[in-house]
């Protein structure tokens, strides 16, 4: 039971009202705003996502591209040690082709003659005293002292190959 | 067939280090070119560096690990070293004496040159002319490098010189125009080494590049030899081949430690910092390689790389070269700190010859009045920026702090680019006068008042300007 005096309650009413509406309008403001802030709040995450997922999609194009890049430049680089790789095979090939037909030189007819002009050859570069001594694959070796001339075949081979110029790339370049 | 080359000396007394003792020779002379047969049948390479009556001291390419002198046949060419050339080196991955390790055959050539180079009759040069763009927009917009210029970056130890000059390798072009490069690394750790192999995988694919390597580890008269096969090369593809070519050698410091090297073993009477007292006549005989001559098509142009031990511009071997050459890049361990790439530090760096290759009929119009007013003003924002250093930023006027802003956009706008970027001249050039824009327009007066008529429309002319324009013109 209410100690008021009686008469208050009813004056008090019109107070209640306002006070209630109040709240009310208060409330329904509080509402308002928070469902602006959460619509803001939405649109701002939704505006961030949306960046996040661009810049994700452009990190992602550039790591897919540079990925690419990368796998084409290790195609590209297998690719080009394959080649040289099959270039130096067919060079080598040259070498032993060369070397053979060299050494073959040994059992041809016009060897003793080759053999002749070797030694004089070998005996022109270190003088007569050299001690000159055929080679068992073909061709002589000269000594005289600490200075010795390779007339073998095989070093003859080799230096033929050396000298060989830009010609050999016809071997792979069509 | 000559005598030379053919007779073997056996007598080879000792074995020091790199070095092989021969006696009971004759008729050699220094730099010859010596080929060393081992008795297991391998071969090893050499240079002469003395000779004392009939003894003469080879200095081993391969190092003497592993060799009997008692089973070593020694052949003297009779010349310096000799190397075939031609466009067979192009796509070749070589070591630093042109010997292949990319697992080819041996490179082939119509014609062989000694590595030491033919001297050209001065009257016959040309002058160097016409741009060689890099794709990096410090380099292209401020200091041109040109066709038949040499042109050295220097730069610090820590600092992204390798990463520059592999890029510059990779990028540069000669508008269109037959080109290819040559690098030369020198002394390069076997990392280094991988890096420029992956940066220029594409270009050497492409038939454009040669690399030569020589690795830190590698003997070091063979890293002497480096440059010089480089050059050898270099002419052969320019001026018979009609090649525009770009020799990037790095890094000319570690050429030069070689070089004292050698001349130590030599008993050289040591000069500078112990160096030869020749290195300057050695640098220049690398450098003076470079240039166009008059009837031949194609150019040598050289972009040699030194770093400056402990930062030091005068020690000798930036400071010699700095003689030789016709300006310089410039890196600033600075703008490093600060993440920007490609470091250069736009005042220090120079090219003399920018004129002969930018400008109205060679790049852009603007080009030259272009990059004058940046470098102007970036010199006026570092003026300011000390100021601002003394008296705080508060103190600073409206115009002052524009350029504190300029600053900022120069570095990050305009010099800063990724590693594998290549920029267009066009965009290199917008981006310069986006950058000067951040300044009103009175104070852009080194500017031809048409241009800015045309980047401004409707803005004051200069002398109506104030000379602090708080509002952007732009």
């Amino acid at each position: 039971m209410s100690g008021l005096a009686p008469g208050t309650e009813a004056a008090l009413a019109p107070v209640r009202e306002e006070l209630l509406r109040r709240a009310h309008a208060e409330a329904a403001a509080h509402l308002s705003a928070a469902d602006r802030e959460a619509e803001d709040l939405l649109r701002d995450a939704a505006a961030k996502a949306e960046g996040i997922a661009a810049q994700a999609r452009r990190q992602g194009e550039a790591e897919g591209a540079w990925a690419a890049r990368a796998v084409l430049a290790d195609a590209r680089r297998t690719a080009g040690e394959c080649e040289l790789a099959a270039r130096r095979e067919v060079y080598e090939d040259l070498r032993r082709q060369v070397l053979a037909r060299v050494r073959a030189l040994r059992r041809a007819p016009e060897y003793p003659a080759l053999l002749d002009r070797l030694v004089r050859r070998a005996r022109r570069l270190l003088g007569p005293e050299a001690r000159v001594t055929e080679a068992p694959l073909g061709g002589c070796v000269a000594v005289a002292g600490h200075r010795r001339v390779d007339q073998t075949l095989d070093a003859l081979a080799t230096r033929a190959l050396e000298s060989l110029g830009s010609e050999v790339e016809s071997l792979w370049t069509p | 067939m000559t005598a030379r080359g053919e007779v073997e000396y056996t007598g080879v007394r000792a074995l020091h280090g790199p070095l092989a003792v021969v006696e009971g020779v004759s008729g050699v002379g220094w730099d010859e070119f010596v080929r060393i047969a081992l008795a297991d049948g391998g071969t090893r390479h050499g240079l002469v560096l003395e000779v004392d009556r009939d003894i003469a001291v080879v200095q081993v390419l391969e190092g003497t690990a592993g060799m009997d002198p008692a089973g070593l046949r020694v052949v003297f060419s009779g010349e310096p070293l000799r190397i075939p050339v031609g466009a067979g080196w192009l796509g070749r991955v070589c070591n630093g004496r042109g010997e292949p390790i990319d697992g080819g055959p041996p490179v082939f050539g119509s014609r062989r040159a000694p590595v030491s180079g033919d001297p050209v009759n001065p009257v016959r040069r040309e002058p160097p002319s016409e741009p060689v763009l890099t794709g990096v927009g410090a380099v292209d917009g401020l200091t041109t490098l040109v066709r038949g210029q040499k042109l050295p970056v220097f730069s610090a130890a820590g600092l992204p010189h390798l990463e520059l000059a592999a890029q510059i390798a990779a990028q540069a072009t000669a508008g269109g125009e037959a080109f290819s490069v040559v690098f030369a690394g020198m002394g390069l750790t076997h990392p280094d080494a991988a890096f420029v192999r992956g940066a220029l995988e594409e270009r050497s694919a492409a038939g454009e590049l040669v690399v030569l390597l020589n690795t830190a580890d590698d003997p070091v008269i063979e890293r002497v030899l480096t440059p010089r096969v480089a050059l050898t090369v270099a002419e052969d593809l320019a001026f018979s081949g009609g090649r525009h070519v770009l020799v990037v050698m790095t890094d000319m410091t570690s050429y030069a430690e070689a070089l004292r090297e050698v001349s130590a073993a030599r008993g050289e009477v040591p000069a500078r910092r112990a160096y030869p007292g020749y290195l300057y006549s050695d640098l220049a005989s690398l450098y003076e390689r470079c240039g166009r001559i008059r009837g031949r098509p194609g150019s040598v142009t050289v972009l040699p790389v030194l770093t400056m031990p402990a930062g030091d511009i005068t020690h000798p071997v930036p400071d010699l070269t700095g003689y030789i050459t016709e300006g310089q890049i410039v890196l600033s361990g600075e703008a490093h700190a600060r993440g920007i790439y490609p470091p250069v530090d736009p005042l220090a760096s120079l090219s003399r010859l920018m004129r002969k290759g930018a400008g109205p009929g060679h790049t852009r119009a603007d080009h030259l009045d272009v990059a004058a007013q940046l470098l102007a003003a970036i010199a006026r924002a570092r003026e300011v920026r000390e100021l601002a250093d003394l008296m705080g930023h508060a103190g600073l006027s409206a115009a002052d702090r524009r350029y504190l802003d300029l600053d900022a956009a120069f570095l990050e706008r305009f010099v800063d680019q990724r590693p594998d970027e290549l920029r267009p001249l066009e965009d290199t050039l917008e981006r310069a006068w986006e950058v000067l824009l951040t300044l009103p327009r009175g104070q852009l007066a080194m500017l031809p008042a048409a241009l800015l008529d045309a980047r401004l429309p409707g803005s004051p002319a200069p002398e109506a300007a104030p000379a602090e324009v708080p509002a952007d013109p732009a």
